[in-house]
This record gives structure tokens, C-alpha cells and sequence, in this order.
């Protein structure tokens, strides 16, 4: 008896529970949009930015010189406060003539001098901003940064007037209009930043010039941006974007299948498959390279035969259809959709071809046996897959076998950049990188690979391929002729040196709801919200 | 009492300048820096950040310039969130999880306690049974488990909570404090089980019955006090652990507590910040032991705090 009047008791709790929640639907409206940022941004000053949780903030919410028509296949760069440029002295003087009418959100007019204040001030050592190099090209810009010279005025960026702004290269680098859309080179406001310190970027004090301002903070949870009346462009259409920090990638998923987001940037890959033929699933291929890196200073892989057979040995198909996230396949290094980028060049799958190279080699049956080697990746299921599946391809291809080690990012990243002093010390042998594309210019990743290039972990060095990088990097009025210098810089680099060994292009995916209009992936993965609107 | 709550603080203060020592000791040692990149920093650039930070100096004059902040109590800067001192990240994150926890602590002893009671009083029963594979499987499944068979549940099938998010309704609150309150309602049914297991067993309870105490009394003032003693034992590092937040919880319902600073720090290498959440974390379980040394007096006679 008592019993039954405890369950009958829950029971009615539950029903009150049902019927106080299922009836209770948020109302949305066509004016707020749910997005997942995913991360809390590092930060919003624009000089201190390196990542792209803060870039995409930023971009949203500053304006600079130029920017981006991701409605062109080229990437097109179009004026933004820069309403046009002059390029002179054979592509080494940029001037760049402001609008008259673009204003802060305190009202005040942006002029030259709020870039010369921000462009100075990425350089300047004080700041200590990790993108400083981005204007290395810029004359005297480095020595500044490395405090070889003292006086700020010697460095090539000027105010000529209120509304003309003027930047003076070393070299006339072909690259230099994109490194103006960079979202760290936004005009800055020296009184604020000088009044509020660190503390500038907090809603109640930050100054900015975008379609939208930053409203709310709350950190590591939620930043609101509502829409700027006085932005001088096409005004946003939405009013306001709640921001969410989710990271885990499923409760991001879980809250968009809730409708409490209407956005997610990033879909668990367990769920792709089952997802991937939903309308509302979207996916795109970014600028950017996956590769594996082999170490040419370790006996085993200074012999060019054996590094291209071991690239010769891989099909690289049966990896992207393994981790089923549509990505590309690519023996290339500059990615599909950038000037430069040529599919016929890198190895191709090719066993019989990989086991010719190692007999070249001195390897193989009635000849050496080739020693046991080591793959490092950091730790992340997908790189795990990633190198059981080379191991695998290897041992049968080329009989040969690979020891798989796995080291946490930062570890990893440090065994990187350690091999660099003791190449021959290093516990590993081939390694695993990707790059995304700063800027869609093949130089961002062409350069990756010369001898004095930091990010060059392979060890390999070569002054003829220092100078085709050199020389294509100047060629800006030439595209044809840069093309040839790439194309022979990457057959270099990817069949005769086969330093470095492509795999796929990435893919990056996304969802968001059928009601969201205006949205549109793009290869640098920049989320213009001001072009979304929503039709709920 | 307070001559003894005095004494233990003051005996705190140099266990926690060990511990401070041993991190920055621990951590200086983990390969890797905060600045570690897979975009390599240029070698002059990463000079200016590091000298910014005084990391360009020995690492014993760092130590004196941490531990002379420390004193001062300043926690410094975090290296990865630019411009937000760790003070300001402790103060955004630590209420959160503190909200959090003492909700799932509330639901630990709440649940707990009277499970355990039951389970011992009708030992063998069905009742035991069932209390018991409740604390079972609170201590065996593991949290993220929980937290997805509770959003599979409540959120998707019956709609009745959001899946996440910290929004400050109540609503937001009841799937985060049952997962993350469930393992604790275990251990301390276990615990309290266990305990009073024992205490029935004792020749007072045996007298209190056979002066012709009903059984209710007997439970409430006899066996109930003694029992308690192991669950305030455990209670001391449980509250502790639980008000710090629970990584996997925090993460899975987005919640913006403390508790994914003790993981994000170390892979970010965020030195001041893991140092800093070390410490809250430690002088929280100081504190919370001095009051369950407290608590024992108050049950316990016999035990004195002095």
C-alpha cells in the first residue's frame, strides 16, 4: 500500500515535470542568432591575436584597409576603410586612401594615424605580438622588433595625412595586399588603449569600427555582439549574436539538435557519418595541408630513393576514406584553390615503383634490411589513425617497419622545434604538421621549407630552392611566372628531395539550421556574420 | 576552538609554500613551454614574449618573483588569456564550480546518508540490494557516461532539461548536480553503510534497546551519531574536490567553472594559472579539513579539537 502511494506520488512529479517543460518552447526570433564560438578568445586586441577564436571576434567587430570577396574563386581583395591603393616604386610603396566616413563607436572619425598607431604597434617589442612578423616585409619593421634600432619614426609605416596611409616594404613582396586584410592590422585607439591598459577589450571600455560591437563578456561562457547602427558599410542584418564557448564538440551537437544553437563550427567526427546526408550538414575544404615530415638528417632517410618510395607507398585515399571527413587526397603541397597549386605534381600510389626506389636504395630482398624507424604525432585520435594506417600501408608496401610513438602537444611541439639543435639526437624519424593558409598566397607555404625557416623540421635545406622561393615571392606582376618557379620549387621539394610527404587537404565541417540565409563556407574559414540573416 | 582553527591555518601557511615550490618545480621540469607553437615564433619574437613575462631570467629568479607576488598575493598574469590576471580567472570560474558542487554535495549528503541507513538497517533486504547497486553503480560508471545517458534521456527524449549551458534557471542546474553528485551519493552510502553496519553491532546500541528505547531513537541517537564519523572523515576532500568542479562535468554541460583550468592550464602551459589553481585547490582541503576536525568535536565528544 505504501508502496503504490510513493510510485503514484513520483508519478504525478514526473507528469508536472513533462508538462512544465515540453509545453515550455523559447521563443527565437529572427533578430538573435545562437553561435558556437567553441573556445573563450585569448583575447580581442587585434595586436596580440593568434589564433582564430579571436580573429573571428575581431573581424566581426573591426574594419581594417581591406578585405577579402569570398564570392570569388580567387579570393578576390576588395577596399574595406581603404576605399582605394596606389602601389608605386615597382610594387614597394603602398598608399592607401581612407573613407572620410567610417567612425568608431564612440563617434569619433577612424583616420591614418589610428593605423599607424596599430601598425607600430605590433612591432613594437613592448607588445610583444607573436604575428609581429607579419611586417617583417615592411622597412626597418624587424630591426625594430629586435630592438636594433630604436627610433619608431625610421620604420616604414606613415600617416601622410588624416586620411592617407602609407607603408614602405624592403622588398616589393607579391603577398603584401593579403597581409592588409589581416584582422591584427584593424585600426587601433591610442587614447583608450593608453587609459584602460589590458583592460581595453572588456565590453565596457572597447572602442571598435565593425558592423558589430561587443555588448557582453562573460568569460570562458558567452560574449553577445549586437549590430552597430553607425557602421558605415551595408548595416548587419541580425541585431544581435549570443556567442557560446562550448568546447566539447558533442554538446555543441547536442545543443544544436535542442535548438539552443543555431551554428556549430564543428561536427564530433563519430557523428559525420550519419550526419553527412543531412541538409543542414556543411562542408568545405580549407587552404591547408596536411603532411608528414621526414627527418633527412637520420641515417635511415638521407637516401632521396628511400623517402620517395616510402612517399610512393602510400594511397593516400584509403586514409581520407578511413577518416570519412571528406577530405582531399593530395600529393601537392600548395592546397587545391591557390595560385600555384598543381595536381600533377607529387608521387602518386605507386608499390612497384616504391619497391624499385628501395632496391635503388640498397634496401631489399639479397640486400640491406632496412632499419626500424619511428613516427611521432601528438596525441588525437585522428592523427592515431592516421599513422596506424602509414604503418600499415608501409609494412605492406614496402615490408618495412614503422614504430608508432605519441607525445602531447606541447611535448611535441618542443621535440619539434628541439630537433632543430640535435637532429640526430631526436627519439624520431618522421613526424606529422599541417598548415593553414594565412593568407591564400602559395608563398605562405612555399617558404615553410627553406634552410632558414623555423618551421622547417626536416632538416633539409637547399640554397636553389631558397632562391626559386625568393625569386617567385617577387614576382607579383607576374602570376605565370611565379607558377613555373612553384611548380619547380615543389617538384623539388615533393619528388626529387620527397622531403615532405602531402596527404589530404583538409575539410572542415559545419552545421547550421535551413533558416539561417547569407551563410557560406569559405577556404580561410572567416565567418562574416554581418552577411547572415534568419528566417525562423 | 578558535585558538585550534588558528593554530592549523597558521601550520598551513608553510605546507602551502612547499606545494607552491613543487609545482613551479613539477611544472618547470614537464617538457615544453607556453609558447611552444606548432606555427613556429620567430626565435627574436619569442624573445620579446618571454621577457615580457621575466621568463627570459633564471629559474630561480623567477621562483623569488612568483613566490614575492604570491606573498603579496598576486597570482600574475595568465600567459594564454592576455590582459586577464589569474586572480580575475579564479574569481570569474570558482564561484561557478563552488555553486555547482555545494548543489551535488547537498544532493551527496541528502541521498547518501539516509541510502546508507537504510541498506544497513535492513541488511540483507531487497532494500539493501537495491541501495547498494545504486552506490555501485554511482562509484563504477564513469561521470561522462552518466552525464550522456542523462542528456540522452532528459534532454532528448523527454525535452524536459537543456543538454548544457549555464544559464541560471534552475532548470540549467538539474542534470549537471545529479551527474556530477551521483559518485559521492555512493561513496557515502557505502561509507555510511559500512559504519553503521559496525555501530548496530556495539553493546550501547544493545543496551539503549534493551532499556526499552523504541527504534527510531535508537537509530537517530545512538547508531545515526557514531556512524557519521568515517562520512565526515571522507567528507573533508570530497567537499573540497567536488567545489573545485569536475573536469568532465563542466566540459560536457559547458558549464564556465574552474574545474577545466587544472587540465587546459598544464597542456597550455599557462604556468601562473596552474599554479594558481593549485593552490585555491589546496587551501580549499585545508580548509575543508580544519572543518571536518571541527565537525568531529561536534558529533564526538570524545574527540576534543584541542
Amino acid at each position: 500500500m505504501k508502496l503504490k502511494k510513493i510510485f503514484t506520488l513520483l508519478l504525478s512529479v514526473l507528469c508536472l515535470f513533462s508538462l512544465t517543460f515540453c509545453s515550455k518552447k523559447a521563443k527565437l526570433s529572427n533578430d538573435t542568432l545562437y553561435f558556437n564560438l567553441e573556445t573563450e578568445p585569448p583575447t580581442l586586441d587585434p595586436s596580440k591575436a593568434a589564433d582564430t577564436t579571436s580573429s573571428l571576434v575581431i573581424e566581426n567587430t573591426m574594419d581594417g584597409l581591406t578585405d577579402y570577396d569570398f564570392s570569388t574563386p580567387d579570393l578576390k581583395i576588395i577596399p574595406k576603410v581603404a576605399k582605394s591603393w596606389k602601389i608605386t616604386h615597382s610594387g614597394s610603396v603602398y598608399t592607401f586612401y581612407l573613407r572620410d566616413d567610417v567612425y568608431w563607436t564612440d563617434g569619433k572619425k577612424v583616420t591614418a594615424p589610428d593605423f599607424e598607431y596599430s601598425w607600430k604597434r605590433i612591432i613594437d617589442p613592448k607588445t610583444a605580438s607573436e604575428y609581429a612578423y607579419f611586417l617583417f616585409d615592411v622597412k626597418n619593421a624587424q630591426a625594430f622588433n629586435e630592438g636594433k634600432i630604436k627610433n619608431i619614426a625610421d620604420v616604414g609605416i606613415k600617416a601622410l595625412d588624416d586620411f592617407t596611409f602609407q607603408v614602405t616594404l624592403t622588398k616589393p613582396v607579391a603577398y603584401f595586399l593579403h597581409i592588409s586584410t589581416f584582422p591584427d592590422l584593424s585600426p587601433l585607439r591610442k587614447d583608450i588603449i593608453e587609459k584602460y591598459g589590458d583592460a581595453w577589450t572588456e565590453p565596457e571600455h572597447i572602442i571598435t569600427n565593425g558592423p558589430f560591437k561587443l555588448t557582453h563578456w562573460k568569460h570562458d561562457y558567452q560574449l553577445i555582439l549586437e549590430r552597430n547602427d553607425n557602421y558605415y558599410g551595408a548595416k548587419a542584418k541580425l541585431k544581435k549574436i549570443i556567442c557560446f564557448m562550448i568546447v566539447e564538440a558533442s554538446t555543441a551537437l547536442s545543443l544544436y539538435q535542442t535548438k539552443k544553437l543555431d551554428i556549430i563550427r564543428q561536427v564530433p567526427p563519430l557523428d559525420i557519418p550519419h550526419l553527412k546526408n543531412t541538409p543542414e550538414y556543411r562542408s568545405g575544404n580549407y587552404l591547408s595541408t596536411y603532411y608528414i615530415g621526414l627527418n633527412t638528417k637520420k641515417e635511415a632517410l638521407s637516401n632521396a630513393y628511400v623517402r620517395r618510395a616510402f612517399s610512393a607507398a602510400i594511397n593516400r585515399t584509403e586514409i581520407t576514406d578511413m577518416l570519412q571527413k571528406g577530405d582531399i587526397p593530395t600529393s601537392t603541397l600548395i592546397p587545391q584553390g591557390m595560385l600555384g597549386h598543381n595536381p600533377s605534381i607529387g608521387i602518386p600510389f605507386n608499390p612497384t615503383q616504391a619497391k624499385e626506389w628501395m632496391k635503388k636504395a640498397g634496401y631489399g630482398e639479397g640486400k640491406k634490411t632496412f632499419p626500424p624507424i619511428t613516427l611521432l604525432f601528438n596525441t588525437s585520435e585522428t592523427h592515431k589513425t592516421i599513422a596506424e594506417s602509414l604503418q600499415s600501408q608501409w609494412k605492406r608496401n614496402l615490408g618495412i617497419e614503422v614504430r608508432l610513438d605519441n607525445q602531447e602537444w606541447k611535448v611535441y611541439t618542443n621535440s619539434l622545434q628541439s630537433s632543430h639543435k640535435e637532429p640526430l639526437k631526436t627519439s624520431f624519424d618522421i613526424f606529422r604538421l599541417g598548415w593553414n593558409a594565412d593568407y591564400p598566397d602559395p608563398d605562405n607555404f612555399m617558404s615553410l621549407f627553406t634552410s632558414y625557416s623555423d618551421n622547417n623540421h626536416t632538416q633539409w635545406g637547399s640554397k636553389t630552392f631558397d632562391k626559386i622561393v625568393e625569386k617567385a615571392k617577387l614576382m607579383g606582376n607576374n602570376p605565370q611566372k611565379r607558377v613555373e618557379l612553384y611548380n619547380q620549387a615543389q617538384k623539388m621539394l615533393l619528388e626529387e628531395e620527397a622531403v615532405i610527404i602531402p596527404l589530404y587537404i583538409y575539410a572542415h565541417q559545419s552545421m547550421w539550421r535551413n533558416e539561417v540565409k547569407g551563410a557560406k563556407l569559405n577556404p580561410l574559414d572567416r565567418w562574416s556574420l554581418d552577411e547572415f540573416w534568419l528566417e525562423r | 576552538m578558535i585558538p585550534f582553527i588558528l593554530k592549523r591555518i597558521f601550520i598551513s601557511i608553510p605546507v602551502i609554500f612547499v606545494l607552491a615550490t613543487i609545482t613551479f618545480c613539477i611544472m618547470r621540469i614537464t617538457p615544453g613551454g607556453p609558447f611552444d607553437k606548432d606555427k613556429a615564433i620567430p626565435p627574436e619574437i619569442k624573445a620579446n614574449i618571454e621577457a615580457k613575462y621575466h621568463l627570459d631570467r633564471p629559474l630561480w629568479s623567477q621562483y623569488f618573483y612568483y613566490m614575492k607576488g604570491l606573498i603579496q598575493g598576486d597570482l600574475g598574469p595568465s600567459y594564454k588569456y592576455l590582459g586577464r590576471s589569474v586572480t580575475d580567472i579564479i574569481k570569474d570560474s570558482l564561484p561557478v564550480s563552488v555553486e555547482l558542487g555545494l548543489y551535488a554535495a547537498f544532493l551527496a549528503f541528502l541521498l547518501g546518508i539516509p541510502l546508507g541507513i537504510i541498506a544497513a538497517y535492513k541488511h540483507g533486504t531487497w532494500l539493501d540490494s537495491s541501495s547498494m547497486f545504486i552506490a555501485i553503480s554511482g562509484i563504477t560508471l564513469p561521470s561522462f557516461l552518466v552525464a550522456a545517458l542523462l542528456i540522452y534521456f532528459f534532454s532528448f527524449k523527454m525535452g524536459w532539461f537543456p543538454a548544457g549551458l549555464w544559464e541560471g534557471g534552475w532548470e540549467y542546474k538539474i542534470l549537471p548536480v545529479a551527474a556530477l553528485g551521483l559518485r559521492p551519493v555512493a561513496i557515502i552510502a557505502r561509507l555510511m553503510r559500512t559504519s553503521m553496519l559496525d555501530v548496530i553491532k556495539a553493546d550501547y546500541v544493545r543496551t539503549a534497546r534493551a532499556k526499552g528505547l523504541s527504534e527510531f531513537p535508537v537509530i537517530l541517537k545512538h547508531v545515526l551519531k557514531n556512524s557519521l564519523i568515517p562520512v565526515i572523515t571522507i567528507s573533508g576532500p570530497l567537499l573540497a574536490g567536488i567545489i573545485t568542479g569536475s573536469f568532465v562535468i563542466e566540459h560536457v554541460f559547458a558549464i564556465p567553472g574552474m574545474a577545466k583550468h587544472f587540465i587546459l592550464a598544464v597542456t597550455n602551459r599557462d604556468y601562473p594559472l596552474i599554479m594558481g589553481v593549485t593552490l585555491i585547490y589546496a587551501v580549499l582541503l585545508i580548509l575543508a579539513n580544519i572543518l571536518v576536525d571541527v565537525l568531529y568535536a561536534v558529533i564526538d565528544p570524545r574527540i576534543k579539537v584541542s
